[in-house]
């Protein structure tokens, strides 16, 4: 894997993520990241759409597991898959993957070895209007 | 927890205030009434009642619940200042009263004084060992400051004292689930649905955890479990009718090996598939054709 992968995202799958997580403020949240690998170049993995997931009990493997059959269905349909997982924490100073993120983008990762965790950077996002970024974390070598 | 028709009924005040239709009060009333936490709203339309003297003054001694209701409100939106003021027109009131003491210690807790919320907490605590309230302020503090595990314990301890307190049974069963102590949530959920066993929500999240902890076993309860949710519910509720079909899944996965669970399966998933179609149909039929693709890819 010495190749540096590059990921875009694009306006709509960001924005859904972080409405999301702006309207939850009180909760972690999460969500899939869903794209292809650039047909042109295999290094890029261009994030096309997102699907934000729950806001309350996200450990447990019922819900988890329905949403991933029917986005893997209604996305492959359109040529999607997905490629990535979306993860904001509950408190304002958490900056790490916590275990249950990553329990779940090991498993992501497990199909889509390119997979990419983006993590949501509070203090980031509490800077207003701009500066509103989330740190990427790059997974695929677990 | 809300239900249904209180939420509406709440979410249809909150857009009649938002959009100058008056009712702010009732409103308020309403929020405090079900403890929903609506901060923002509460900030806004609580400082609109409580700037204007004549609706101040038309509130007559609820005047000092709002300003309660608006200080804790304030301070879930950091914003402190409005917080302080009305903790001090509540002080010049009731100058010795605990309930304006509860009110400092969450104040430091906002400005991030842990200690020394602790330390207001403890004294306050010395003189009524029974503040339920004060009690969960400090689990709460342990839980902001990321120390899930101590606040397990101390909600252990108020759980021991106060056990009755269906909320806090809840919020040590997320706590747990949120740690993937899957079996210490079990109990949790056990406890609340052997004191209310008619509460269709207990049941469901019972089910979620039995799925999630795994093995044969677990598997035949959750179903039965996601089976007395959807009879405890007439019928209505979707995540137990698609927990029905993970779990005939699973069990047919799990005991791939074994013949025996061949009894009743079958004819309970094709009736759980039955009810989610038949509900999508009514209410997102763009979608059906999604969920028996999902249903199908389950089956299989």
């Amino acid at each position: 894997m010495a190749a540096d992968l590059k990921y875009e995202i694009s306006q709509n799958a960001y924005i859904k993520l972080v409405l999301h997580a702006l309207k939850h403020n009180t909760t972690a949240v999460n969500g899939i990241l869903l794209g292809r690998v650039n047909p042109q170049n295999e290094n890029v993995v261009e994030i096309i759409d997102s699907v934000h997931l729950f806001h309350s009990n996200l450990a447990l493997l019922p819900p988890l597991e329905i949403a991933l059959i029917m986005i893997e269905e209604h996305y492959g349909s359109q040529g999607l898959g997905i490629v990535g997982y979306f993860h904001a924490n509950e408190r304002f100073d958490d900056v790490e993957l916590g275990i249950v993120a990553k329990n779940i983008s090991d498993h992501i990762c497990r199909y889509f070895p390119q997979a990419a965790v983006l993590l949501l950077d509070n203090k980031k996002l509490e800077a207003v209007p701009k500066g509103k970024c989330q740190s990427p974390v790059m997974q695929g070598l677990t | 927890m809300v239900s249904k028709t209180e939420e509406t009924q709440l979410n249809r005040l909150e857009n009649q205030v938002d959009n100058g239709g008056g009712g702010a009060w009732e409103y308020l009333c309403l929020v405090r009434k079900l403890k929903v936490r609506r901060s923002e709203k509460v900030l806004k339309h609580g400082l609109s009642i409580l700037n204007d003297p004549k609706k101040r003054s038309a509130l007559g001694p609820e005047e000092w619940t709002l300003y309660e209701q608006v200080a804790i409100a304030a301070m879930d939106c950091q914003c402190l200042d409005v917080a302080k003021d009305c903790i001090k027109v509540l002080m010049k009131k009731f100058p010795e009263s605990k309930r304006v003491g509860r009110l400092n210690g969450m104040l430091l807790e906002a400005k991030g004084s842990w200690a020394e919320a602790e330390k207001a907490y403890s004294s306050l605590l010395e003189d009524s060992p029974l503040d339920q309230v004060i009690h969960k302020r400090r689990i709460s503090m342990a839980k902001a400051q990321g120390n899930i595990s101590e606040a397990i314990e101390l909600l252990n301890k108020y759980l021991e004292i106060f056990m009755a307190d269906h909320e806090a049974w809840r919020e040590l069963a997320e706590l747990h689930v949120s740690l993937q102590m899957y079996k210490q949530a079990a109990f949790c959920y056990e406890e609340l649905i052997l004191s209310q066993p008619t509460v269709p929500l207990y049941h469901l999240a019972y089910a979620d955890v039995l799925y999630t902890l795994g093995g044969l076993e677990n598997l035949q309860t959750a179903q039965k479990y996601y089976a007395s949710t959807i009879d405890l519910t007439g019928g209505k509720n979707t995540r137990a009718l698609f927990g029905i079909c993970l779990c005939t899944s699973a069990i047919a996965q799990v005991s791939k090996g074994r013949n025996k669970e061949d009894k009743e399966s079958p004819e309970l998933q094709s009736l759980a598939a039955t009810a989610l179609e038949k509900d999508y149909k009514q209410r997102a039929a763009d979608k059906l054709d999604l969920l028996t693709r999902a249903l199908r890819s389950l089956k299989n």
